[in-house]
Parts: C-alpha cells; structure tokens; sequence
C-alpha cells in the first residue's frame, strides 16, 4: 500500500507512540473533567482560568487524536496541537507565578504543570522529538 | 470510599502496571499474566465507584462533590481502553500501555480517598 521512498507511510500510533497517545489520553480525560467541573460548578470564579482549562482540554482531545490518526493531516494537525501545547503550558505556567491573582483556581498548565508531576511540561517536548522521529522518509523505528 | 475496596485496587493496578512495565523490559508484548491482572483490577475498580456511588445516594457528600463523581466515573474507563489499546498493537509497548493505565487508576483513587477525607472533616 506504502508508496515508494520518501512518502512511505509512518504511522505515529505504533511502538513507542502508542505510549504517548496512552499518556495524551490520561491528559486529555482529566483536562476535559478538570474543565468541565470547573465550568458548570462555578465559571463566575475566575472565567479566565477556566477558560484557558477548557482550551487546553481541547489541545489533549485533538493531539490524542491526531498522533493516534494516520495521514499527513493528522502528523499536521498532531504538530499544531503539540506546538500550541508547548506555548500553551510555558504561557499560563509563567503567568501562574507571575501574576497568581489572576489565577485562584488551578488549571492543568498552572505552575508548569506541578498538579500533575510536570508531566504537562515534558509531554510536549516528548510529543514534537517523536513527531520529529516519525518524520516521512526517515529510516528507523 | 471502602477502605478495603481502595487497598484492592491500589495494589492490583501497581501490580498490573509492574507485570506490564516487566514484560516490556524483557522485549515482549503483555501477555496473559498482565492483561489478567488489569482484567481483575477493572473489575475491583468497578466495585469501587459502584460501592462509593451507593454512599453517594445514601446522603455522604464530599466537598468537591462534581469532581469526586466525575473520578468515579472517569476511572471506570481507563482499565479497559488501556487494555484495548494495549492488545491492538502486541509489541513490548503495549504492557508500557497498561502500565500508564494502572499508574493512572492508582493516582486517581489516591485522590478519590483525598475528596473523600475532605467530606468528614
């Protein structure tokens, strides 16, 4: 099915990407309840933090989907998510410390991620070497 | 939260992680040993929130009561959508799989008991 050299087809989800899409899957189910308690339980608290929960809720959905996907689209749309992940967790960590007023409630991104292991800091940098990794026409697992 | 319920799914979720993350270790795809473990380890984890809801009902009321039930509910799944994701691709990954689904299911019941302390004070 694979075309020849150079485009041939390398799929994310499979060997150690299967792992990272384990681990943006763990992130995305707690970003997405994380957002939706916070939402429907008491947005007027601080609506800003909470929004920023629910976009980054949307950026684990849509990079678990797409480094689960196949296709250059997919590879696309995972290197967007991932990208806007990493800007997205140094933005609001920084801000977090910067100006924790702002920031009463914790979102996933708070303090670099520190509410969860700083896993959030480090999935996106694991996630851009693996898309890297899994670049069309790179020979190798 | 029934205390005995917590200690079950703690150690059957660790010990289905370590079987997974051993059989990846040794360069082999988690064989019947780990799945089973996870199996187990769903079923108790079933139990938990089953039983936990049933408190729930009864009148106990944690703090952080939107949260504890989206856990609850939250948990169910990971077992089993790890366990899937692991047997769709069998290579050695696929018990580091389960071991990011047992890890995950132990968190998430530590910080259940944590919502659940909060409610007596």
């Amino acid at each position: 099915m694979a075309s020849q050299t150079g485009e041939r087809e390398r799929p994310l989800a499979t060997g150690p990407g299967r792992v990272l899409v384990s681990v943006y899957a763990v992130f995305a189910l707690a970003a997405t309840s994380r957002a939706a308690v916070q939402i429907v339980t008491d947005f007027h608290e601080a609506p800003l933090a909470y929004l920023l929960s629910a976009f980054s809720a949307v950026v684990y959905v849509i990079a678990t989907f797409a480094l689960a996907g196949r296709g250059s689209g997919a590879r696309r749309l995972a290197l967007t998510a991932v990208s806007v992940e990493l800007v997205g967790v140094l933005a609001v960590g920084t801000a977090s410390l910067l100006a924790p007023a702002d920031f009463p409630r914790a979102t996933v991104w708070s303090g670099y991620g520190s509410g969860y292991g700083f896993v959030p800091l480090v999935l996106p940098l694991l996630g851009l070497w693996w898309l890297r990794r899994r670049r069309p026409g790179v020979r190798g697992s | 939260m029934h205390s005995g319920l917590v200690a079950a799914v703690v150690t059957l979720a660790l010990l289905a992680a370590a079987a997974g993350a051993v059989t990846a270790a040794r360069n082999r795809p988690a064989g019947g040993l780990t799945l089973g473990l996870t199996a187990v380890a769903a079923l108790v984890t079933l139990a938990q929130s089953a039983v936990a809801g049933v408190e729930l009902v009864q009148g106990r009321r944690p703090p952080e009561l939107a949260t504890f039930i989206g856990y609850l509910l939250g948990i169910i799944v990971v077992l089993p959508l790890a366990a899937g994701w692991a047997v769709a691709e069998r290579t050695r990954w696929s018990g580091l799989v389960v071991a990011v689904g047992g890890f995950t299911v132990a968190v998430m019941t530590a910080r259940l008991v944590m919502m659940w302390r909060g409610a007596s004070g």
